[in-house]
């Protein structure tokens, strides 16, 4: 019970040191492992070659890094999965940057996904 | 009950959707209906609704397809749905559009997507139904796993192929 109390306090002084505010929305924490964490999203085919729907990793992480991480935990990912599929961050497409680009930062909380080629229809 | 209440009744359950002035976009794991959707875009205003229905095909490169099942990024696939919905009211003046795609495992031969979109005179309406067809093949995050006798493959609307195999052995951690 004081164990959640503090997690709880922390929650809002890391929100509030972040932030300098209460007030502004955050992501939902759609996962218990929210703590130096984000969520990653698998689907389709990045779902079959994973066996997972979504799971945590540690946060912050630099979007660029991002292929080394998924190619560690899962050999082959990169080119049979992250070579033809896009990344958003928060449900906003982002271009994972080439070599001397600005480098995006994943944060803690932040809904990352890997989103293969569609097919609706 | 109120008239908003007769104009907009609630959805029914395992559907999401957004419903903006003339748009109405939704994702759901129930059958489709083709006059609903129809009533959507209903408007005194209308000269013409254009529908589109498509539908699940048995076979894939003349191989039986023994079932279809869709999956969604149901938060972004909306977001998509609303923008794709929107660009085109403007663009070609229309009077309503509705999009709605079904999710979950959709049986042979039953709507899997439903286009309805009302404008003025017919030329709008036809071009309208067509381009958010196309857009939705293109940009709309949902995927379509097709079962055959020997394995299922996840399909890609982009190159017309089956997306990558994926051994057995490869699957975890």
């Amino acid at each position: 019970m004081e164990q959640q109390q503090l997690a709880v306090q922390r929650f809002f002084l890391k929100i509030f040191l972040k932030r300098g505010s209460f007030l502004l929305p955050l992501p939902q924490p759609s996962s218990p492992l929210y703590f130096g964490n984000f969520t990653i999203l698998y689907f389709a085919t990045a779902t079959s070659f994973t066996g997972k729907n979504i799971e945590s990793l540690p946060a912050p992480l630099s979007l660029r890094k991002l292929g080394d991480v998924l190619e560690e935990r899962y050999k082959g990912i990169r080119e049979g999965v992250l070579g033809h599929s896009l990344v958003t961050i928060n449900l906003a497409y982002v271009d994972v940057p080439e070599e001397g680009e600005d480098d995006v930062i994943i944060q803690e909380g932040d809904e990352v996904a890997i989103i293969p080629p569609v097919s609706s229809g | 009950m109120t008239t908003q209440d007769q104009v907009n009744p609630p959805p029914p359950e395992g559907e999401s959707f957004i419903s903006l002035p003339g748009i109405y976009v939704s994702l759901t794991d129930l059958p489709l209906d083709i006059l609903s959707i129809m009533d959507k875009v209903r408007s005194p205003e209308a000269g013409a609704i254009v529908t589109f229905a498509g539908t699940t095909r048995n076979n894939f490169a003349s191989k039986p397809v023994t079932s279809l099942t869709y999956t969604s990024y149901r938060p972004l696939a909306l977001q998509t749905l609303s923008s794709i919905a929107s660009s085109l009211l403007t663009k070609h003046a229309l009077r309503g559009i509705a999009i709605v795609h079904r999710l979950g495992t959709v049986p042979i031969g039953e709507e899997s997507i439903l286009i309805a979109v009302s404008s003025a005179h017919r030329k709008a309406a036809w071009l309208a139904g067509e381009e958010a067809l196309e857009e939705c093949k293109e940009k709309l995050e949902v995927w379509k796993r097709e079962e055959f006798e020997d394995g299922g493959v996840w399909r890609a609307n982009r190159d017309g192929h089956q997306g990558a195999e994926v051994k057995e052995g490869s699957k975890g951690e």
